[in-house]
Formats: structure tokens, sequence, C-alpha cells
């Protein structure tokens, strides 16, 4: 049984929809600049530029919640789009996140501090399970709904789970993805692990030195063929291979060999029933710091030996959405098949000593592009890798 | 000098957790990371730094610098003297 | 699917297959407390956050009971949920940032709750697949149904767990090893909803 893509929708700091997310990756254009928050503005990060406030507004949501949410049911919505609900399609809904509402929790907070707010109710948004329930109320979902907190792999673990609730038939079609807004909280843990580039980052780059954190949310609609009979929709992509394990190496770091992002872009690759040289693009999760990308290239190289097909990191766009970014990549991986393009990694120059690899420099298209590999490797060593195909 | 050495190991068993220690384990020479010294990681180099400026007001900006900084309790003193 | 074995650990003691193994109660320190009587030699025990600890120490426990002829190291799927997350970290970290001026890295890498599985394929060099998943209370229908779609794709057998320490002090880590057999689903989801009231009332 094959699981096919119907629908998607993605915002980030390059765009608040899908059509301008392409144009942004078609012009080359980053949506990472100098933070303008009090504790980003020491950074230079992939922010939405609009206000909680501004983000109800602008984009018609009933409910006021945490940034994490908010940015959740716009892409949600734009996915669910023209979908509708029905008895007949029992359909479920799976976020990733790894901060909940922490950013609407830690201004309550600090406003309690001083005597300014004793609003508890903000700090019902603060558990990351609220978000999706959230998140699902938006679209009128009210069945299955999941959180899946695995740090930067959780997008890619709902759309895994995704599949696997279609393939075992306890839903004919879910919304899968991951939101996650910037907070202080994040900014002082990043921080504190000194992986911060001050200049804009520079995935597989020799002189990389860190990471540029950003915000945003992206969701898929997945569905059977059977279900697609009912609801009349056209794929976009099959949603082909998946698979996640760990690397049983470090709390934070990966291993230098990339042991478990080798299992998982095997292991995905045996469920979707292809050959390395299959695979025409691979976006990578290269988050430009100099432990990820060393350890993903020696990854990539053991799995594709010497014919690596083209690849890139597009954090260099969004900077790295976390918990979002899975869902994000998957949403570009989209756009590359049907548009046949391959998305550059910006700000690269100089490869890797140690590997040699080079990735995608420009944009570019007209390629025959059927299958891409994209990977989203999490703390705790968590990695996962999915595979989307041409219909 | 050996103040200082007793206090950083102290301040080294509380920061990093390490509860089956006590500053007489600690040589001051002996290598703290890798697997031949106390076993200490990326994470605890990285609070190592953090150490080093909430209780001796010294930054270091780039963790790279910690290596050879926090070879041995013996030239973490020897670091903390020159820059204090 | 069956049930292999099970643990328990919160403050008052450590339970094995619903007997007390080790006795915490009243201890100032009871994970430290049951981590020596445990006797295992792992000093980076010291370093993780309660909801590792609390797991490690179950985990532990559970070792004999894993089925003899698993591929443990590429096979094992750990399947683990609570509700609040890594919260009670995420407090201390602010407080180091807020109060302390300086973000603490060892507590940030406790502020995802999966680093907990992390921590355990770390220790035993598993590597296959884990999932950390939120919700609001242990649900037993939810557990089944991951693991049956693990066992579904060639996973000889689970680790489960439900795993909590909440900001009021309330800690508990119910572990369960889950298999394939002929036994219905739903009696597995009824004995687990009755194994964590005992554990919880005992």
């Amino acid at each position: 049984m094959r699981i096919y893509v119907t629908g998607y929708g993605v915002i980030s700091s390059i765009g608040e929809n899908v059509e301008e997310t392409l144009l942004a990756l078609k012009s080359e254009k980053t949506g990472i600049k100098q933070g303008r928050k009090p504790y980003t503005e020491r950074f230079k990060v992939g922010e939405i530029s609009w206000t909680n406030q501004e983000l109800i507004e602008r984009f018609g949501l009933t409910q006021n919640a945490s940034r994490t949410a908010l940015l959740g049911m716009i892409a949600a919505k734009e996915a669910f789009g023209e979908h509708e609900l029905s008895s007949e399609v029992r359909t479920g809904l799976i976020s990733g996140t790894s901060v909940g509402g922490m950013d609407v929790s830690e201004i309550a907070y600090k406003d309690y501090l001083k005597d300014e707010s004793d609003d508890l109710n903000v700090y019902k948004n603060h558990s990351s399970g609220t978000t999706s329930e959230q998140i699902a109320q938006e679209l009128g979902i009210r069945g299955y709904i999941n959180t899946i907190s695995t740090a930067c792999s959780s997008a890619a673990n709902s759309i895994m789970l995704g599949a696997r609730m279609l393939l075992s038939g306890q839903l004919d079609r879910v919304v899968v993805g991951g939101t996650d807004g910037l907070s202080q909280f994040t900014i002082a843990g990043f921080r504190s692990l000194m992986i911060f580039d001050e200049e804009w980052c520079r995935p597989f780059d020799e002189t990389r030195k860190g990471i540029n954190l950003g915000e945003g949310a992206a969701f898929l609609v997945l569905e059977t063929e059977e279900t697609m009979r009912k609801t009349g929709k056209k794929p976009l992509a099959v949603l082909s291979g998946w698979a996640n394990a760990s690397d049983a190496y470090h709390q934070t770091a990966s291993s230098p060999e990339g042991y478990g992002a080798t299992l998982a872009m095997k292991s995905a690759l045996k469920v979707a029933g292809l050959n390395p040289a299959d695979i025409d693009y691979i976006n990578a999760h290269g988050t430009a710091t100099p432990n990820n990308d060393l350890s993903e290239s020696h990854g990539i190289k053991t799995v594709f030996g010497s014919s690596v097909p083209p690849f890139s990191s597009t954090k260099s766009y969004t900077g790295h959405t976390l918990a979002a970014s899975g869902g994000i990549e998957a949403v570009f991986a989209i756009l590359a098949l049907n548009k046949g393009i391959l998305l550059p990694n910006l700000n690269f120059s100089q490869a890797i000593e140690e590997t040699g690899l080079i990735p995608v420099k420009n944009y570019s298209e007209g390629h025959t592009i059927k299958h891409i590999l994209s990977n989203s490797f999490g703390f705790g060593g968590n990695n996962s890798s999915i595979i989307l195909s041409a219909v | 000098m050996s103040d200082l050495k007793e206090n950083l190991k102290a301040q080294i068993i509380e920061q990093l957790n390490l509860e089956d220690l006590t500053p007489a384990d600690i040589r001051d020479d002996a290598p703290l990371f890798g697997d031949q010294g106390l076993g200490l990681d990326s994470i605890d180099a990285l609070e190592f730094i953090v150490l080093l400026d909430s209780n001796y007001g010294i930054k270091i900006s780039d963790p790279n610098e910690g290596k050879e900084i926090f070879q041995s309790v013996n030239t973490l003193a020897d670091y903390i003297s020159k820059h204090q | 699917m069956k049930i292999l074995a099970h643990s328990y650990v919160c403050p008052k003691g450590t339970f094995l297959n619903g007997k007390l193994v080790y006795d915490t109660a009243g201890e100032e320190n009871p994970l430290k407390s049951a981590y020596q009587q445990l006797g295992a030699e792992y000093p980076k025990f010291y370093k993780m956050d309660v909801l590792s600890k609390m797991a490690f120490i179950g985990t532990e426990l559970l070792l004999p009971f894993f089925p003899k002829d698993a591929d443990l190291e590429n096979d094992l799927q750990l399947i683990f949920a609570n509700s609040s997350a890594s919260q009670n970290t995420d407090n201390l970290f602010v407080e180091s940032y807020e109060q302390l001026k300086n973000p603490s890295p060892s507590l940030f890498v406790y502020t995802l709750p999966n680093i907990v599985t992390g921590e355990l394929c770390i220790r035993h060099k598993w590597y296959g697949e884990n999932c950390f998943f939120i919700e609001e209370a242990f649900n037993p229908v939810h557990f089944s149904e991951w693991a049956q779609m693990a066992l579904n794709k060639g996973n000889n057998c689970c680790l489960c767990a439900w795993v909590e320490a909440k900001t009021n002090g309330e800690q508990e880590c119910f572990l369960f090893l889950l298999t394939d057999s002929e036994e219905e689903a739903y009696s597995v989801e009824l004995e687990l909803s009755t194994l964590i009231k005992q554990y919880r009332n005992e």
C-alpha cells in the first residue's frame, strides 16, 4: 500500500505559505537576519516578523495560543486547505514540538514576578501536548491527536508514525508535521552549548562554526489510495520510505562516523525498496555545527559510496527550526520533486577537508527528480530519514 | 596555589556531579578528559567554561580554547592564576 | 502481545514484577540510594536528570528478562511517554540563566524528554528505533498500538515506559517489556492499567 501526500503547508522566515517559500528558494534569499527581540538581537536568526497577535489577525485564527501553536495552526490550515472533514474518513493529527508553549510562559512568568500580570490561563498553553490539541481544534479534527517530542527529528517522526497509522488501518487520513516558536529558553540553551555562529551559518563548509536558529512550522496531509477515492484529492508526492535509528553515542553530539545516521538512511531505503543510486537529491540535516556536518558527511559517504547524489542543507535559508525542520524540509522536497529543482546550500565556499563533499551551490530547474532523501537528526541520538518520491 | 587547586577540585566535583569522587581522588596532574582521566566529555568542558565565568570572572568565548586549559587541575589552576 | 516483565521506580521504592526490591521510603536522596543498592558502576548516572535516573534503574532490573534470542542491538524498539515532557529540568535550566546568569549546558541537555531514551541507548549500545510521546495521562491502548506497529515491522520486543517527573515532586517510572504472542492486545492493556494502579497505591 502506498502513502500519498495530498496537502502541504509551511511557514518560516522565508515565507508564510508554500508559494512564497518557493519564490524565496528560487531567488536564493535567506530568511536569516539579525534578531529583533531582546533575546535574539545578539544573534542571526530565522525569525518570523509578525507578533503573536499579528499572526492571529493576519491568518484569521480562532484561538489565542503560544507561538508554537499559532505557527502550527497556520501551516496545518494551509496543508488541510480544501480537505473536508467527514465521518467516513477517520482523520488524525500528529505534531512534533520541542518547546511547546515556552514563548508565552516565559513572558507571563516574568510579568507575574514583576506583579504586572497574574493571568494564569497563559500556562494552559505551556504543554507540548496542548499545542497539538489546539492545532487540531483549529482544523476541527477530533479523532486521534498525538504529540511527539524527540528534539529536531520530531516532525520526521510524526510523518513516519502517520504513515504507519495509515498502513495499519487505524486512520484513513492524517495531518503530520511539526512546529517550534523561538523562545528565550531555546536561545539560552544553544548559547550554553556554544554552537551559535554569529555570522550566517555555512552548512558543510570547512569554515562552519555553528547554527543560526529559526522558527516555523510545516504539515503534510497523508492519505491512502482508498481514502483518495473518497476525498477525490490529487497526490503531490508519495511518502515511500521512513526510518529511525539511535546513534547511541552522546546526549547531544553525533558519533564521529555517523553510525545512527547511516542506519537511518539505509533503513529508509530498505522500507522504500530503493537502492542508494535511485536517490536524486538529499536534503541533509546540515545544521552547520562542526560536529553534525562532519558526522553526516561520513554517514552519507558510507551509504552512497563514491557516487553521492546532489545534496544540500537548506538550513542556510530558514535557520534550524528544530522540531519543525523535518516538516519544512519535507515541503521543500515535494517542491523539488514536482518542479525538478535542486535547492542550494547557501553560503558554501569550501569543502570539508576530511570528506571533500561539495553540496549544490546554486538553484537550478529542469532536473528529473524521482526520489528525495530527507534527514532529520535530533539530540538524544534520535536519527530519522524519510524518502519522498514522485507520483 | 595549592588552595586554588583544592578549591577547584571541590568545585569540579560539585559542578559536574561527580558524586563518587572526593577531592583526594583527583591528582593535580591527572588528565580530566578521556578514558584514562575522569572520563569527562564535551558537556563537562562547557560546564568548566561556566565555572570559570561564575567563580573566577574569566570568560572563554571559543570552546576550542578550553582543550589546553582543561587538561588537568594543574593547567586549570595555572590559567586562572594568570588571568584573574 | 504479552508483557515479559515490568518495573516501577518512584521515591518510595523500586519494584520489579510487582515486588519491592529497593526500599527507599524516607531517604533523603531515594534515587541515589536505589542506584547504590543496584550496584551498577556507571558514574554518568549522577549527571542525569530525574527522568533518566529512574529509567536507568528500572531498565537495569529488566535486563535479565529480555528474550534471549532477541537482537537487542538492532531490533529493540523504545517507546516512552509522559505528560510534562522535561518540565522539571526546564525549570532548573531557566533558573540557571535567570538567577545565576549563566545558562548551564549540562542542564540544557536534559531539557528534551527523549534524552532519556538516548541515555539508555548509550548505556546498552542499542541502535534501534526510539520515540517519545507527550500525552495527558498514561494510556495503555496507545502503548499497545505503538508496540503492535513495531512488532508488525519485525521488531522482536519493545521496551515501553511511562516516565514522569512533575514540578510538584511527583515522580514515577513504569517500565514494561512487550513481545509478540497470541494474547490479545486488550488483555495486555487491561493488565497494564491494573499494574500501574497497583504500583501507584503500594
